[in-house]
Order: C-alpha cells, then sequence, then structure tokens
C-alpha cells in the first residue's frame, strides 16, 4: 500500500514532476519529524512541563533563524500540515462521545458559558491590542 | 483502517462542502465530529476502537505544532515591532479566559473534573490537555471544551469584531489566536495576512502562557474557590 501509492502517482502523472513533489513532501515531513522527536527526547531528559511538540517548534525556528535549515526545506511539508490542521483535531473531538453528559440541558449550558467567556476574552484582547497600536501611531506622529 | 478511511473521506467531504458553501455551521471541525459521534453511538462502536484506528491522524498533530515554527520565522520582523501591544493583551486575554471560565462554570454548578477541564479550553488542543493534566483535570474532556471553543469563536468572532469595532490588524489577529486558537485563525485569515499571522503567532504565545499559569497561579487559585 505505501509503495504503490508513489508508483500509482507517477503512473497516472505519466511524468516525474509529481513523482518529484510528492518525494519533496515526504522528506520535508520527515526532516520536520526529526525535530519533533528532538523535542520528545529533550521534554523526557528534563522533565519540563511542556510538550515536546513545542520544544521541536522552539528547535526548529532556532535552527530557521541560523540559517542550519533553510526555509525551502520545510515550507512546503509545512504548509500542508498546517492547512490540514483540522483534519488533525478530529479524533480527539470525536471523545466527547465519552461524556453522555455533554448531551442536552447541561451541555447546552456548558456551550453558552463557553460562548460568553470567548466574547470576553476577544473583547478584552482586542481592545487591550487596539489601544496600545492607537497609542503608538500617535506617539510616532 | 475503516476508522481511518472513513474519518479522512468524510472530512475530504465536508471540506468541498465548506468550500461551496462557506457558512460557518458547516465547518469541517463541527461537521465531521457530529457524523462521526452519530456514526459511533448508532453502530454501537466504542471510541477505544475508533481512537486506537485513529491514532495515526492524530500523531500528526505533533509535526504539525512543530510546522508553527514556519511562519513565525518568515514574519519575525513584523512580530518584533508589534511585540508591547502582542504580549501585554495576550497576557491580558489569557487571564481573562481562565477566569471568566471558572466563574461562569461556578455559577452553573459544574462538577470537579468538569470545571477543572474547562479552565484551558481557549488555546490549542495538544498544551490545553497537557494543562487539563497538570491542574488536575481529564484530558480528553479539555479537547471537546478546545473544539467547542474554536467552533464558537469562529461563528461569533466577526460579530465581536465589529461589536467593539476593533480596526488594527494586530488586534484582530491576536483577538482571534488567543480566544479561539487554529479554528480561530483560520478565521482570521479571511481577514487578512496579517491578521492570520498575528493569529498564529498569538495562539502559539497564549498557550506558552497559559501553560505558565497552570504551574503557577492556577492550582492555588482553585485551592481557594473548590474547598
Amino acid at each position: 500500500m505505501k509503495r504503490a501509492l508513489p508508483k500509482a502517482l507517477f503512473v497516472c502523472s505519466g511524468g516525474v514532476s509529481i513523482y518529484k513533489t510528492f518525494l519533496k513532501l515526504v522528506l520535508q515531513f520527515l526532516l520536520i519529524n526529526v525535530f519533533f522527536f528532538l523535542g520528545i527526547g529533550v521534554q523526557q531528559l528534563t522533565q519540563f512541563p511542556i510538550p515536546g511538540s513545542i520544544f521541536g517548534l522552539l528547535f526548529l525556528f532556532i535552527a530557521l533563524y541560523f540559517g542550519w535549515v533553510k526555509l525551502e526545506w520545510v515550507e512546503a511539508a509545512g504548509k500542508w500540515l498546517l492547512a490540514e490542521l483540522l483534519l488533525f483535531f478530529i479524533p480527539a473531538a470525536v471523545g466527547i462521545v465519552q461524556y453522555p453528559e455533554m448531551a442536552g440541558w447541561n451541555g447546552f449550558q456548558i456551550l453558552i458559558i463557553i460562548m460568553i467567556s470567548t466574547i470576553l476574552v476577544m473583547g478584552v484582547t482586542g481592545i487591550v491590542a487596539d489601544f496600545l497600536s492607537k497609542r503608538r501611531k500617535e506617539d510616532s506622529k | 483502517m475503516i476508522y481511518l478511511i472513513a474519518t479522512i473521506l468524510i472530512y475530504i467531504m465536508s471540506k468541498r462542502i465548506y468550500k461551496q458553501y462557506p457558512k460557518a455551521y458547516l465547518t469541517p471541525l463541527l461537521v465531521v465530529p457530529v457524523v462521526l459521534v452519530t456514526a459511533l453511538i448508532v453502530l454501537d462502536i466504542p471510541f477505544q476502537n475508533y481512537e486506537k484506528g485513529t491514532s495515526v491522524i492524530s500523531y500528526f498533530l505533533g509535526p504539525a505544532t512543530v510546522a508553527f515554527a514556519i511562519p513565525i520565522y518568515k514574519h519575525f520582523e513584523l512580530i518584533k515591532k508589534f511585540m508591547v501591544e502582542i504580549l501585554s493583551s495576550i497576557v491580558a486575554g489569557s487571564v481573562v479566559a481562565v477566569l471568566s471560565s471558572f466563574f461562569l462554570g461556578y455559577i452553573i454548578h459544574l462538577s470537579g473534573s468538569f470545571m477543572t477541564s474547562i479552565i484551558p479550553r481557549s488555546i490549542t488542543t495538544p498544551i490545553a490537555m497537557e494543562v487539563s493534566k497538570t491542574i488536575g483535570g481529564v484530558p480528553a474532556l479539555t479537547a471537546a471544551f478546545v473544539v467547542a471553543t474554536g467552533i464558537i469563536g469562529s461563528i461569533v468572532g466577526p460579530h465581536v469584531i465589529r461589536l467593539f469595532s476593533l480596526t488594527s490588524p494586530v488586534a484582530r489577529g491576536v483577538s482571534f489566536g488567543v480566544a479561539a486558537h487554529g479554528a480561530g485563525t483560520s478565521k482570521a485569515f479571511e481577514f487578512g495576512d496579517q491578521e492570520g499571522t498575528f493569529s498564529s503567532l498569538s495562539m502559539i504565545i497564549a498557550a506558552g502562557v497559559t501553560l505558565v499559569w497552570g504551574n503557577t497561579w492556577i492550582p492555588h487559585f482553585q485551592h481557594l474557590f473548590i474547598q
């Protein structure tokens, strides 16, 4: 199955370009995974209360910043991962099925408080940022 | 394997429908879980089986989190320029998120595990689950609240922006990122590239800040109110 897929793509496209794009994506994905595992390793060693993936994010950023990793080496796979982010959340979201308490009146109340809280958070955050950015504009005048 | 294929197929179909009819209630983040939850209940499939079958999908969350380094690196100059706005509003927003979730839950008499699990609901799933573990919540329940927050945030977000007449791209972006993580960020990109960039960055910083809260004042705060 794993081998058949790129082969099929190769035959369908009748050319090298799609095959190459696919290979590039896979290699870039593997490189991102190297940073992911590096992050997990460091988390395991230090027992720091931060998920390994966040360490991985930091390491990748540092590597990009100092030019150890070129943007072109990870950009395509990164774009794909972020574009399909919603898909990766779905199994976790389906986990709600384990909590029948979330159905009915109780669940409805919870949704309402999430809505009120979300409006408050967006409002406060936005007003603070807007205020500071307007003040900066006036300062520079 | 069936669960994996079914999830991906339903996701692809739902994405196509959303492209044709971009209504907030048709977002794949809402439609796909609803379809799958209904299927699991109707066909009487235990969640553990589904979870095992789709663990590959969940694995991708890790590399995807790492990949956020890329937009941050690309827009680092812009971020440095607006650092003060970004950091202050994120600190304010993340405190409001924790306190308002807690007190509103208190008002409707949420039970202990629900109350604890709802606290980190405004940040991105992997870190929210981590914070939940730290403060004694149920990570799976937190994941459900996080998803609900994302869906609600992307529906009410544009109205909130109008209500508070937020005009600067930094304010719009940061408020989406802090209040509604990834789902909010994809909505922010509909406003513009700058809004989206600020949103994705804020979502990461907000997660980091909340992680710090989870290891500092939140446990003391819980102690004060839950007993």
